[in-house]
């Protein structure tokens, strides 16, 4: 067993009997916290995600949250208008997104760069206006309620474990010759394709996985939510909020997105709670602090000082020289 | 075309043009790479060679004309099919994976032909690091195996792609310049390397190369290319005293 899945065993038995002291009292607890905990979880998931398409091929996503909605429509058109139990409306809603991603992703991943990004966002709000307009199947602008479901600790369950399985599944996929390709693809794609890699059929895979698990999220949130519509689902800062987290916590790194996603969820409480009126001012403030002083993410920070001038600062700070980039004699 | 060495050509263009709008950079190109030999490919800048290597990879479309490689048409095939084929190559402007350490970059490029969809999603082989460790060995690149490929030395990273180019076992490689801006004696190593290739493993080679000392060391025939078209061919003495090669190229 290596270092990982022993850290992820670990995290996953620690989390696993919170539940179990939820009580008025003693109020160890409360059922806010086990729901913001559910909610970390799905935040996490997402942004590993992301970074499978966005941190390691390199394909900046900016319509990834197209997934989400599509995953949480395709379920709850399933529940609310088939009267499909949820187990089954949820494998709908993931193959939705699925096939979507199958037939957008073998247009759009043929450019390169910020058209791609665009050429997502675009996707993204064209999809928005689609479901808005399929009223008679999707409810149109006043949505759909699916049947109420409360059980918390059940969906606590749920998506602990599928966090936990996401994150192992990068990490077993960063080790496999399919996530180095994926690596040398974002590195050099000319170079990549000509080294015998089938870069087109690379992205595709990558995007699809990606857009599988962000839909299986998006299933799962609108029956916690009960209620959908397209401007609850279709939310642009779902996705600014995936690149936030990837990008703080490390792009292409497996514990960047979790790190990453963790301490933005707490962030975000502690700013919601004091300055609801300015949170996304910081929100914005914050993405742009990160690109400029952490452009490799903590993650990165950590595993080579020498690339950013925070890094750089720490490591004089520490007294240690940090690494400069070696000009090796020939 | 004559076919000096009796037989059948490894590469071969039949007519091959390129326009970019209303540009001509390559117009009814014939050539032929026999097997086992080192041709070179010379001409001024902006004579298209470079462009025929990326059709040749099959990195750019051609606008007519036809490709062969090993008796059967790539055309109209991706430059990953060509590679599984056996056709390797380096780029004018070098093309490896800065961010990775020359050891990643090696195990990057393994014999994609023989990967199997399961092997794809499994670690590494030994087969492939053991390969890796081979050619790093024999392109003096052992100290440097742990740098990223972005902290190289310009000649340091020539030799990493060309050992990138060789780590699938190819039987025909194109180098794109492969001596610019590499100091004198690692020009040397890099000409040892092709040589013991090709004389040892019988691997063919298609040069471009400005660098004159080089390609008349090395290459058994030249070809030259000027405005996009073929203005000659021969064994690099006889392009020594071709009046129009010489005003072409060395601008006499």
């Amino acid at each position: 067993m290596g270092r990982w899945t022993l850290l992820l065993v670990l995290l996953f038995l620690l989390a696993l009997p919170l539940p179990k002291f939820v009580g008025p009292n003693p109020k160890m607890i409360s059922n806010a916290l086990l729901f913001s905990m559910t909610q970390m979880f799905m935040l996490i998931t997402l942004a590993s995600n992301w970074n499978l398409i966005g941190g390691f091929t390199g394909y900046v996503d900016f319509g990834h949250a197209v997934f989400f909605g599509l995953g949480a429509y395709g379920t709850g058109v399933m529940m609310a208008k088939a009267g499909w139990p949820f187990a089954p409306a949820l494998v709908i809603g993931a193959l939705v997104a699925v096939i979507f991603a199958l037939l957008i992703g073998s247009a759009t991943l043929r450019l390169k760069g910020p058209y791609f990004s665009i050429a997502m966002l675009g996707t993204f709000v064209a999809m928005r206006e689609i479901v808005r307009v399929a009223k008679p199947l999707t409810g149109g602008g006043s949505g759909l309620t699916l049947p109420p479901y409360l059980n918390r600790p059940l969906f606590y369950y749920i998506t602990l474990v599928m966090a936990i399985l996401v994150i192992w599944f990068i990490w077993w996929l960063r080790g496999t010759q399919f996530g180095a390709s994926l690596i040398a693809i974002r590195e050099d794609e000319v170079g990549a394709e000509m080294r015998g890699i089938n870069t087109t059929l690379h992205k595709i895979v990558a995007f699809s996985l990606a857009a599988f698990s962000t839909g299986v999220v998006g299933g799962l949130w609108a029956y916690q939510n009960t209620f959908i519509d397209p401007d609850v689902v279709f939310f642009e800062s779902r996705t600014v909020e995936m690149v936030m987290m990837t990008m703080l916590g490390g792009l292409g790194t497996v514990a960047g997105p979790v790190i990453g996603a963790a301490l933005i969820y707490w962030l975000r409480d502690v700013v919601w709670a004091n300055f609801l009126q300015f949170h996304l001012i910081v929100q914005g403030l914050l993405l742009i602090a990160i690109v400029l002083f952490l452009p490799e993410g903590l993650m990165g920070t950590l595993g080579d000082r020498s690339s950013t001038s925070l890094g750089r600062l720490w490591g004089r700070y520490m007294n240690a020289s940090p690494q400069t980039p070696q000009e090796a004699q020939p | 075309m004559n076919t000096p060495h009796g037989q059948s050509p490894l590469l071969e263009g039949r007519q091959v043009s390129k326009n970019f709008g209303g540009l001509a950079a390559l117009s009814n190109v014939d050539f032929a790479v026999y097997p086992g030999e080192v041709m070179g490919l010379i001409g001024p800048n902006g004579s298209g060679k470079t462009t025929l290597f990326d059709c040749l990879s099959r990195v750019q479309e051609v606008s007519a004309g036809q490709i062969f490689f090993k008796g059967s048409e790539i055309t109209h095939k991706k430059p990953y099919q060509v590679a599984h084929m056996g056709l390797a190559r380096t780029f004018q402007v070098i093309r490896v994976y800065r961010k990775l350490t020359v050891w990643e970059n090696m195990l990057l490029s393994p014999q994609w032909g023989k990967i199997t969809p399961s092997q794809l999603f499994k670690p590494t082989s030994e087969a492939i690091k053991a390969r890796a460790r081979e050619l790093i060995g024999f392109l003096l690149l052992d100290h440097v195996m742990d740098l990223k490929a972005g902290n190289l030395s310009g000649g340091q990273r020539r030799l990493l792609e060309i050992g990138m180019a060789l780590m699938p076992d190819p039987d025909l490689i194109l180098l794109d310049e492969a001596t610019s801006g590499v100091n004198p004696t690692l020009i040397e190593e890099i000409k040892d390397r092709i040589r013991t290739l090709n004389q040892q493993q019988h691997k063919t080679f298609l040069l471009i190369e400005h660098n004159i000392h080089f390609i008349s060391d090395l290459c058994s025939r030249v070809f030259v290319l000027n405005y996009g078209e073929k203005l000659a061919e021969g064994t690099p003495a006889e392009l020594m005293e071709n009046e129009e090669v010489i005003e072409a190229y060395f601008g006499a």
